[in-house]
């Protein structure tokens, strides 16, 4: 049966992102579709050539299917090619000398490139995007109220809602049941409803790039709706781990049954 | 304690004064208001006046929003556009007639207020912008009232007055994270409550009244006021001052004209 593969937070870090793709050479079960959940960029690896490598994959690779992350944003306010010129975020978070070495990490075409991106990807009962419809730095995790992970999962209008800004790997299922809804009008009280809805699922798809030695990321299978998180462990050493990247089968998430 | 709560008065001063006197009439402790004190109609510095003069505190709506930030909207603040264009014309007059003093009293306007387990904003927690409709998914409106720690939320910028209550949902959670074992949680929310105050100046419930609600602190108990007042007046001073005549004919109706918000669940990215 068929697969995607999703992935998030490359952030530069091209050595990690090689050994993930040869991962997904090695599944038994074919990989699909590529997605890549935003944060190709970011400040420790070479985001030229991470970007120039999902721009053009090789004869017989998966064409990226890519969406805007958080640092994709702060290339956009450092490019002014986005809403906010001085990139306060990123100020705040990593200091102005960052922002400058951000800034010259990446060329302005790459940067109109990320800008041409979608948001995200709405595909079967699934949404695929970097933080949440409420915005690119929405941070989901499974420590989240439950309510706020259903409100996410109302506003994506999926079953499934795949996100990458937190960087960790997780399934949370959320059932939302027994809520009874009453409204008054200035014409009367309508009848009270009870509101519910099947299972849903937010999926924190791992991170590729941030820690060195370790990629993580997700492989989902529509048909039966199964989820697994793989953990690819590869050489820290460039030029080594292109060849020598060894592959270390993920936990193996128990059987999900499908929700609908 | 009784309340008085009122929204989206619009400029329009008749009906802020018959929407008070009525207030008086029902002998309330403490008047709010969720913003929207300009724009649309004709009188939009006086009611900002009679606003500050009684003291009343005010959360800033998004029309208030929109003169101080200046007209970045997103289309997600108009209907239709249709009626953004009209929008448009009525920010403009707006923009150009309000006093300094009163420009400056908007920007000051605080987004959300709080009294103990109640809370004001003027669309959403969210934003200015975000529609509460009565036909919001009830545990999306449930995540508005819980992510203000309220168990009432009072808002307006729909124009139309109702009351929801939302009681007894249950939630339940399974998490499995790679090495970890699988944990479950299950939570009930005591009941909580939504109250649209309407609209003094602009309702859109298809009748011309004046529309507030009045909500009693100890009993718990709603009332959705409508109160007649002289509209005509304030249609034909809309069509004095060069406002477009449509607002005057809605006005008279109680109506949007014929709009329909497209994605009543889109929120304000900016
Ligand atoms: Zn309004
Ligand atoms: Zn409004």
């Amino acid at each position: 049966m068929e697969q995607w593969a999703i992935l998030s937070g490359i952030e530069g870090n091209l050595v990690a992102y090689e050994a993930l793709l040869d991962d997904i050479r090695r599944q038994r079960d074919s990989v699909a579709e590529l997605y890549v959940l935003g944060d190709v960029v970011g400040l420790k690896g070479d985001n030229r050539a991470v970007v120039q490598r999902l721009q053009s994959p090789r004869t017989g690779e998966l064409e990226p299917q890519v969406c805007i992350g958080w640092w994709e944003e702060q290339c956009f306010n450092l490019y002014l090619l986005g809403g906010l010129p001085d990139a306060p975020e990123l100020i705040a978070q990593e200091g102005a000398d960052t922002a400058q070495h951000l800034f010259e990490s990446v060329s302005r075409e790459s940067v109109e490139w990320m800008r041409s991106l979608h948001f995200g990807f709405h595909e079967l009962d699934c949404l695929l995007i970097h933080g949440s419809t409420v915005g690119y730095a929405d941070e989901l995790t499974p420590d989240m109220p439950a309510i706020q992970l259903c409100d996410r999962l109302i506003r994506a209008d999926a079953k499934n809602l795949f996100c990458g800004r937190s960087g960790l790997a997780f399934e949370c299922w959320i059932e939302p049941s027994d809520l009874c809804s009453t409204i008054v009008t200035l014409e009367g009280t309508q009848a009270p409803k009870e509101q519910g809805r099947s299972p849903r699922r937010v999926v924190g798809v791992g991170n590729v790039g941030r820690i060195l030695g370790q990629a993580t990321y997700t492989l989902y299978n529509p048909a039966n709706n199964h989820i697994t998180f793989k953990t690819v462990k590869y050489g820290k050493a460039k030029g080594f781990a292109l060849q020598g990247s060894q592959s270390q089968h993920g936990h193996e998430s128990p059987d999900i049954r499908a929700s609908r | 304690m009784k309340l008085a709560v009122m929204s989206c008065i619009h400029g329009n001063y008749e009906a802020l004064n018959a929407v008070l006197s009525d207030i008086d009439r029902h002998k309330t402790d403490q008047i709010y208001c969720l913003g929207d004190l300009v724009g649309y109609g004709p009188h939009p510095n006086a009611v900002v006046e009679m606003i500050r003069s009684l003291d009343i505190p005010t959360c800033q709506g998004c029309w208030d929003e929109d003169i101080v930030d200046g007209l970045n909207a997103c289309d997600c603040s108009y209907p239709s556009q249709l009626a953004e264009k009209r929008g448009k014309q009525a920010h403009e007059w707006t923009d150009q007639v309000i006093h300094p003093e009163v420009r400056e009293y908007l920007a000051n306007l605080p987004i959300t207020l709080q009294a103990e387990n109640l809370a004001f904003v003027h669309g959403s927690p969210n934003s200015q912008h975000e529609y509460l409709l009565p036909s919001m998914d009830g545990f999306a409106a449930l995540e508005r009232v819980l992510s203000t720690g309220a168990d009432v939320l009072f808002c307006g910028h729909t124009h139309v007055p109702y009351v929801r209550d939302l009681e007894g949902g249950k939630l339940s959670m399974r998490v499995h994270q790679p090495g970890q074992a699988e944990t479950q949680k299950q939570s009930t929310v005591s009941l909580k409550r939504i109250i649209n105050a309407g609209s003094v100046g602009e309702p859109r419930h298809g009748r011309p009244n004046a529309t507030y609600v009045l909500y009693d602190t100890d009993s718990k108990q709603v009332t959705l006021r409508e109160v007649p007042y002289d509209y005509q007046k304030t249609c034909l001073a809309i069509v004095e001052q060069g406002l477009p005549p449509i607002f005057a004919w809605r006005l008279a109706r109680g109506m949007e004209f014929a709009e329909r918000a497209d994605d009543p669940n889109h929120v304000c990215q900016r």
